[in-house]
């Protein structure tokens, strides 16, 4: 059974990300391919000025939370090290930005702190929303890579 | 910018040198007295007072009498005087400590291995603060004259809580038959192994942070703790009693090498890696060659673009033998990659060989450290991930292609030496070419042949921490 992530870092009021959030993400992307364990991966960016989260101005002021939400396989904890060896720089460069990042900064040399402060942003680890999900397949990403084609088989 | 170069003068020897010797005694201590334990920590750096010297990874023109190195647990740091706030520096694992129960379950020292039934004391965390690891070359009396001069000097400070002595098999074995202490990783910085003695592996070089505080790791990045005297050039050991079934693996290769249809010496070899011999499965196919010179024994790897020598499926060297789960080398596998989590190993045997003729119940096995300068990211990563589970390894096929099968179909279950190995789930998987391994032979049903005794996470400080801590406890 896979576990989720569903990682809420509230960008500083009054700041913004630095750079656009794509950029960040298709970082992580790159480094989520490389580490195996990731089954799907998004990244969400919340206005809290807007009753529905959802930014409806692009002047808004915010205050701003990037939602990073993911379903991964096996231990985060054992894995913490390598993920940092992937996606640490893209961490280095959006957690200034984040209320209380600039603390894990840089997470190759707080691994532990770095791994505290993802638990306590994860919504899917704190109650009351650490409760079960719903799978429809118990297999890991490298069960499904082996079994089937990567790529769908071009049909231009 | 590059690492300064390592003062060997400053870094305790075991930590950058294997020993070569023949007889080891490890004693298990409790302080009984913070300020004398402090004060005999001082005099065994300077070797004075009559008492052996800690030794250090200097180069040394004659081989000393005796090798000595120290290393302290959570709750021996703790009664020194290292505070809470500097302990919460230190290795998560190593705050928790190698009896809680978070540990045990994590490493699989689980039903027998429980930490509850550990001997010499070592079942009590709480109590056991250091262990002191004596080494010599090979003669008996060396080995007790020290001991006495030690035994005389905890009287006041310290309670022996234990001692376990370690004694070389010829030629290198271990009780399972196997020539051991082939492989270690080579250490960017390290003093160079003597050419006799070296079998350097086609991996590059490992980060030095790896090993020590203090310098650039794999990650990279650089492992530091509170206070600074006790951070650069330390490390941290997971010492471990492991005691070896040799009838019940003998009988255990006998059973399985038949439900395999493959003799014996091969089965003893597809579960390790290595034949019993030392050669390994990725260079030599047959058990009956010649052992290779030392320089070639490990120089091998698994993946290649081209089939010979490609063993991504683990046709020869099969995925979840020993050796194999413990270093992937250039195999695909989650998270990073083998240089990410190598470990160095500092083990002798204990108790005397098995005779089959004459069938005995005396404890035997190994004793000794596994090295590293994290325990969560190396011993207990390796211990938790790679020798208990089997879906760490990515996707691939060889040059073959899927028709010939993938690696992730080509393991199962639990290293046969590590692994927790209940009955109803232990798996070993024996490849062969197929789409999604269905020509494979999976065996079953067999049983947890090495039993944890014994088992402390220790700090092992540098001698400028150890000069800390002498000056520590007043």
């Amino acid at each position: 059974m896979a576990n989720p992530l569903t990682l809420l870092l509230p960008v500083i009021p009054g700041t913004t990300l630095g750079k656009g959030l794509g950029e960040y993400i298709s970082q992580l992307y790159a480094a989520l391919a490389s580490i195996g364990t990731v089954h799907y991966a998004r990244g969400v960016f919340l206005d809290t000025s807007s009753p529905n989260l959802i930014s409806t101005s692009s002047t808004s002021t915010g205050p701003f939370v990037v939602a990073v939400l993911t379903q991964y396989d096996g231990s985060f904890d054992a894995y913490i090290q390598d993920f940092i060896s992937q996606a640490g720089t893209v961490f280095d460069a959006l957690l200034p930005n984040v209320v209380g990042g600039a603390a894990v900064v840089p997470v190759a040399d707080n691994a532990a702190a770095f791994q505290a402060f993802i638990k306590q942003n994860d919504a899917s680890q704190q109650p009351p929303n650490n409760g079960s999900t719903y799978q429809a397949y118990a297999a890991t990403v490298q069960q499904i890579l082996a079994s089937v084609p990567a790529e769908p088989s071009s049909n231009a | 910018m590059p690492d300064p170069a390592i003062d060997y003068r400053d870094v305790q020897g075991t930590i950058l040198r294997g020993y070569r010797v023949d007889l080891a005694r490890h004693f298990i201590l409790a302080i009984t007295d913070a300020p004398a334990a402090s004060a005999l920590i001082g005099q065994l750096v300077d070797g004075a007072g009559g008492l052996p010297r800690i030794t250090t990874a200097e180069r040394w023109t004659v081989k000393p009498e005796c090798f000595l190195n120290v290393g302290f647990t959570a709750a021996g740091l703790a009664t020194l005087g290292v505070t809470a706030q500097q302990l919460a520096t230190f290795d998560t694992a190593f705050q928790r400590g190698a009896t809680s129960s978070d540990t045990a379950t994590l490493v699989g020292d689980v039903g027998e291995s429980a930490p509850a039934n550990w001997i010499g004391g070592l079942s009590n965390g709480a109590e056991v603060h250091v262990v002191l690891s004596l080494w010599v070359d090979d003669d008996p009396a060396v080995l007790e004259a020290v001991t006495a001069r030690l035994r005389a000097a905890f009287v006041g400070c310290l309670k022996e809580l234990s001692a376990h002595d370690a004694r070389a098999l010829p030629n290198n074995e271990v009780h399972f038959g196997y020539r051991d202490g082939i492989a270690q990783p080579t250490v960017i910085g390290a003093p160079p192994r003597k050419a006799k003695h070296d079998s350097p592996d086609d991996q590059q070089q490992v980060a030095t942070g790896e090993f020590l505080l203090g310098y650039t790791n794999a990650t990279p990045g650089v492992y530091s703790l509170q206070p600074p005297q006790l951070s650069t050039n330390s490390s941290y050991g997971a010492f471990r009693i492991l005691e070896q079934d040799v009838a019940g693996f003998e009988a255990f290769l006998t059973e399985y090498a038949a439900k395999a249809g493959i003799d014996v010496e091969t089965m003893a070899a597809k579960v390790c890696g290595r034949w019993r011999n030392g050669n390994p499965l990725e260079l030599v196919p047959d058990g009956h060659a010649p052992v290779l010179p030392s320089q070639q024994l490990n120089d091998f790897t698994y993946v290649s673009t081209t089939a010979p020598p490609d063993d991504t499926l683990g046709l020869q060297c099969p995925i979840g033998s020993h050796i194999r789960r413990n270093n992937p080398r250039n195999e695909g596998v989650l998270g990073t990659d083998s240089s990410h989590h190598r470990i160095v190993r500092r083990g002798m045997p204990y108790g005397p060989p098995y005779d089959p003729a004459h069938p005995d119940a005396v404890p035997r096995g190994l004793i000794g450290y596994f090295i590293n300068a994290s325990l969560t990211n190396q011993f207990e990563f390796l211990t938790g991930q790679w020798n208990q589970l089997s879906d760490f390894v990515k996707s691939a096929s060889g040059p073959g292609g899927s028709s010939a099968g993938n690696a992730v179909f080509n393991i199962s279950g639990q290293d046969v030496f590590l692994g927790v190995n209940d009955p109803a789930a232990s798996s070993f998987t024996l490849a062969a070419v197929g789409a999604g391994g269905k020509s494979n032979t999976v065996l079953q049903g067999f049983s947890r042949l090495v039993t944890t005794r014994g088992g402390a996470y220790c700090f092992l400080p540098s001698i400028t921490g150890l000069r800390y801590l002498a000056g520590l406890a007043k």
